[in-house]
């Protein structure tokens, strides 16, 4: 522990702490470029440079080269530095485009923070500016070549932290060139990150381009809704559109990162189809109508029918405070019909992984910091983006990752990888569940066992559980392994990803309660006369969509509370507009139980770019503004309630009712958020297992998650929706040959939702036996959800 | 002794006035005549072109963050060639209190300052003015400067023919 004195104030830092983050401790900040906490230093732009005055070293130094020492007296301002650093700004400035006017880097741009802070105003070089032709870097990123420092962050980011090997750094000397061989959209799904990395405006937001300067943004700190990580994200609105998403810091979770889909999918809160006002038999009516209405109707109901007639659905894209409501409500109502997602499969499956030992369960934090990752039934990519980076970065430390899964799985980094179909995962589990034993009956039972042994041996092991594949069984079962792969000293934890932003507090407030298998079967006898979601799309995450637009249809009311144009909005008798993440408040527990809450960032209402179409705002004065009648959930619950909406005092009531919130009204949202130290009560019973036998001529039906397409607010984001690729199964070569089948061909797929016309892939990374197909919304393949048991199939050619 | 100098204190005005009496006026009689303010008068804002005819104003929203009483928006928008031009331009005069603020952000020229300081009106729609009312189709006080010429991103000429740049490097050579 080095302890040195920088600018007269003595501090103490870890051993191997560079001077340059030594004297950010004690608040001082040296100007620095190509210096970052998450890619570490690299020498690159001289700007950094300290002069040491005592120590091992003196002079001039760059204090992010120079480990702190003890002894080391430093002076980060002294006359010396501060010429040399204002010369190191003059000749990065000698070939800059000045165009600064014109740049969306503008008002965020460190150059031009350092340009003005270095005092450097004329250019005194009258050498000829080097210039450069840009690229098309694809639908995201905007390429600017001539303003480029050479500082070497994006390369850095790019190919060390986020895998990419299509862009990198061309030519020599003062020629040098970030950019790919050849013209293309870049193929790392983390390429969105190049725009907060890039110091200038080289690498700036597509989605962005001239939308807004920065100072005019409304900024808060959010949560990204995209999958169940629940990165931090800051997002920025002008003009009543959500213009951006960046990535904010947190070290628990995502770190300084996040991925395309969290970055780009942003585009639904400004939908044109988004549903903007309340509907009464697809009637716009006002609130006040429409409230009445469906109390009237629920009150008639109730009085014919009993309460036991009224279902509640709420899913894992409400927040705490809506689900928490819910449950009020239903208790208010009298009811016990309450669900808390639609898929029974995917629902338990959260309640398991949320009963178990919350001190095991492992963040992306401790998913960096692994030394072994065994990955069951787990495709990071596709479930949960930025779990394959956190992957990367253990890997880089020398991590062994291993992949037990059917699919063909891509990462960034080199991986371990088992061909293992889902009926086998049992076999697998059972091994896995006894490390340090011989008598195995299968190799699969072998293959468990020796990484079970490989999980002891390891210092901070972790296993990772895919909830969709390992369905409620699985993922208890992979709880029993890791409890049998700990050591009280050095436990083995759990990762599970679950369907959604808050699947796990879903999962905590549902307790005991009845799946959606029971109101399903509560609507098909007559029973429950009515239904209302807050969040919820039945229709579409039900997995088998024949039953619920059947059950949905005998329905005597359909009360839907949402914030997209959902398939269930299209059948609802009574429809109310929530707000979108980024227009209200509220709280999200992410799949490890950790409890994060977010800011408005601002309010509901039609895009003046989409309802004054294009041209200036109109020219009179109104008091009410276009489609801004979308409230939160939680705020009309309580309104039905006859609570006041007083956000601070619900929070409080939760934190009360439920001791396992505890400290939830503490919670700010630029913090850490709190991980849940409490687990729910284990469920009693499980849905069974119904699995399919499988006829010699058919094969096994594998719906999965896919990065675009599959999550429902991302893929309404125009900009994303152009990567949905067209529907596609996936085969292995032994069954292409079986059936005769050829790549890039047309098949069709008969499943038990229909008969699908499909382009064909042949696949050798994966078992044969299956046919794999992603969840593509908008599609043909919009029918079959992912999570559920296997089911036959049959393909041929058309 | 005070006495004295409240009387002198008194008529001396009286006869300041009366001298006034007989000089010629230094008002005109405005609105029949008007008054020719120097060139540097800050009154109505105008938006320039620059010397090839196109719109000077980038939409860099440099005017509306300077501006102190926040009476300028304006939305960007991209031209096909690349070029950032301003969709919608708003300046508000009856908020504007011709500071003048504005101009001394604006990067490139476009706003500039006019002698116009008729804006008097019941109608106050009337002085909220678009881009379409404000541009005019000349330079304005400067013909010469383009910014589009100058920045280095190869707008209004290709790439690395500005004056004073060299042309694009080749990125599959290292030769010198
Ligand atoms: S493109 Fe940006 S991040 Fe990359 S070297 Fe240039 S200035 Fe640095
Ligand atoms: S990993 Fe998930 S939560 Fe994180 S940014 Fe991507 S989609 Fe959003
Ligand atoms: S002159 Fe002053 S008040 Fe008027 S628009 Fe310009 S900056 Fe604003
Ligand atoms: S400062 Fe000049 S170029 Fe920028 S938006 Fe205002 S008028 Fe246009
Ligand atoms: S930050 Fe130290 S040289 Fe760039």
């Amino acid at each position: 522990m080095p302890t040195l004195i920088i600018d007269n104030q003595t501090v103490t830092v870890p051993e191997g702490t560079n001077v340059l983050e030594a004297a950010k401790r004690l608040g001082i900040e040296i100007p620095h470029f190509c210096y970052h906490e998450a890619l570490g230093s690299v020498g690159a732009c001289r700007l950094c440079a300290v002069e040491f005055r005592e120590g091992p070293v003196k002079g001039i130094q760059m204090s992010c080269m120079t480990p702190a020492k003890d002894g080391m007296v430093v002076d980060t301002g002294s006359a010396e530095v501060l010429a040399y650093r204002a010369q190191v700004i003059e000749w990065l400035m000698t070939n800059h485009p000045h165009d600064c006017p014109v740049c969306d880097e503008g008002g965020e741009c460190q150059l031009q923070d350092m340009t003005v802070a270095g005092g450097h105003g004329i250019r005194r070089y009258t050498g000829p500016k080097r210039t450069y032709q840009n690229q098309n870097l694809g639908p995201f990123i905007v390429h600017e070549m001539n303003r480029c420092i050479q500082c070497y962050r994006c390369v850095r980011t790019y190919q060390d932290y986020c895998g990419g090997t299509d862009f990198g750094v061309l030519g020599s000397r003062q020629r040098l060139y970030f950019g790919r061989f050849s013209d293309g959209p870049l193929e790392s799904p983390f390429a969105g990150n190049l725009v907060d990395v890039c110091p200038t405006g080289v690498l700036t937001d597509k989605t962005y381009r001239f939308k807004s300067r920065v100072w005019d943004l409304q900024e808060a700190p959010s949560i990204c809704p995209h999958c169940s990580l629940g990165c931090a994200v800051t997002p920025g609105a002008r003009y009543r559109q959500l213009q951006r998403r960046r990535a904010r810091l947190n070290n628990q979770t995502n770190g300084h990162f996040i991925c395309d889909r969290g970055r780009f999918g942003y585009g639904y809160a400004n939908h044109p189809d988004r549903p903007r006002y309340p509907l009464v038999g697809h009637r716009r009516v006002t609130w006040q109508e429409a409230l009445a209405a469906m109390q009237s109707k629920l009150q008639e109901l109730g009085e014919l029918f009993g309460s036991g007639s009224i279902g509640l659905l709420t899913s894992s894209r409400a927040t705490l405070e809506t689900q928490f409501l819910t449950k009020r409500w239903a208790a208010a109502l009298g009811s016990d019909q309450l669900c808390f997602e639609a898929h029974p499969r995917r629902d338990f499956a959260s309640r398991v992984a949320a009963s178990q030992q919350l001190d095991r369960s492992a963040s992306l934090e401790d998913v960096r910091n692994c030394d072994l990752a065994v990955l069951i039934g787990a495709d990071p990519l596709s479930e949960a983006p930025m779990l394959a980076l956190a992957l990367r970065q253990a890997a880089r430390r020398g991590a062994r990752i291993v992949i037990v899964d059917p699919r063909p799985v891509v990462l960034p980094v080199a991986f371990e990888r088992h061909a293992v179909s889902v009926d086998k995962f049992s076999q697998l589990l059972r091994g896995l569940g006894r490390p340090q034993q011989g008598d195995f009956s299968s190799s699969m039972e072998e293959l468990g066992g020796s990484l079970a042994n490989a999980l002891l041996a390891a210092q901070r092991p972790l296993l990772i559980g895919g909830t969709d594949l390992l369905g409620p069984q699985g993922t208890q079962a992979l709880q029993h392994a890791a409890k049998a792969c700990s050591q009280p000293e050095k436990p083995c934890r759990t990762m599970f990803m679950l369907t959604g932003p808050n699947s796990f507090g879903g999962a905590l407030l549902s307790a005991n309660g009845p799946g959606f298998d029971s109101l399903m079967e509560g609507m098909e006898q007559g029973r429950i006369k009515a239904l209302l979601c807050f969040e919820a799309d039945p229709l579409a995450d039900y997995p088998d969509r024949k039953r619920s637009r059947a059950a949905l249809a005998r329905l005597d009311m359909l009360a839907v509370f949402d914030c997209a144009a959902t398939a269930t909005v299209q059948e609802s008798d009574f429809f109310f507009p929530t707000t979108t993440v980024e227009e209200s408040v509220g709280t999200l527990i992410n799949n490890e139980g950790r409890m994060q809450t977010f800011e408005q960032v601002f309010s509901a209402g039609t895009p003046l770019a989409e309802s004054a179409s294009g041209s200036h705002p109109p020219r009179f004065f109104t008091r009410d503004i276009p489609g801004s009648e979308p409230q939160s959930a939680w705020g009309i619950l309580s309104a039905l309630m006859g609570r006041s909406a007083d956000l601070d005092a619900l929070r409080r009531e939760i934190e009360k009712n439920d001791h396992r919130f505890a400290g939830l009204s503490q919670l700010k949202a630029n913090g850490e958020g709190r991980r849940i130290a409490i687990p729910s009560q284990h469920p009693e019973s499980l849905p069974l297992n119904i699995a399919s036998s499988i006829g010699s001529d058919q094969l096994q039906l594998l719906v999965t998650e896919t990065l675009y397409g599959s999550e429902l607010l991302s893929s309404l984001s125009p900009c994303l929706q152009e990567l949905i690729p067209a529907p596609f199964v996936t085969v292995h070569p032994q069954d292409a040959t079986r059936f005769k089948l050829e790549e890039g061909k047309k098949v069709l797929l008969g499943t038990p939702m229909g008969d699908l016309t499909l382009t064909l892939r042949i696949e050798g990374d994966m078992v044969p036996g299956v046919a794999i197909v992603p969840r593509l919304r908008g599609t043909v393949l919009e029918p079959l959800v992912p999570g559920t048991e296997s089911l036959p199939c049959r393909i041929e050619k058309v | 002794m005070s006495l004295w100098r409240d009387i002198r204190g008194t008529i001396l005005p009286f006869w300041v006035t009366l001298r006034y009496l007989f000089r010629r006026p230094v008002t005109v009689c405005y609105p029949e005549r008007k008054q020719i303010p120097a060139p540097r008068y800050r009154g109505r804002l105008i938006l320039t072109r620059d010397p090839d005819g196109e719109e000077r104003c980038v939409a860099c929203h440099l005017c509306s963050a300077a501006c102190p009483v926040d009476c300028i928006s304006m939305q960007a928008a991209e031209r096909e060639d690349g070029r950032r031009y301003a969709a919608w331009f708003r300046i508000n005069f009856s908020r504007c209190i011709f500071c003048g603020l504005c101009t001394e952000a604006c990067p490139t020229l476009a706003l500039q300052m006019t002698a116009e300081y008729e804006l008097a009106t019941r109608e106050l729609l009337q002085v909220v003015c678009e881009k379409e009312e404000l541009l005019i189709d000349g330079c304005g006080k400067n013909d010469q400067y383009n910014f589009y010429r100058l920045a280095g991103i190869g707008v209004a000429a290709p790439r690395g023919s500005n004056p004073g740049e060299s042309p694009p490097v080749d990125i599959r050579s290292n030769l010198p």
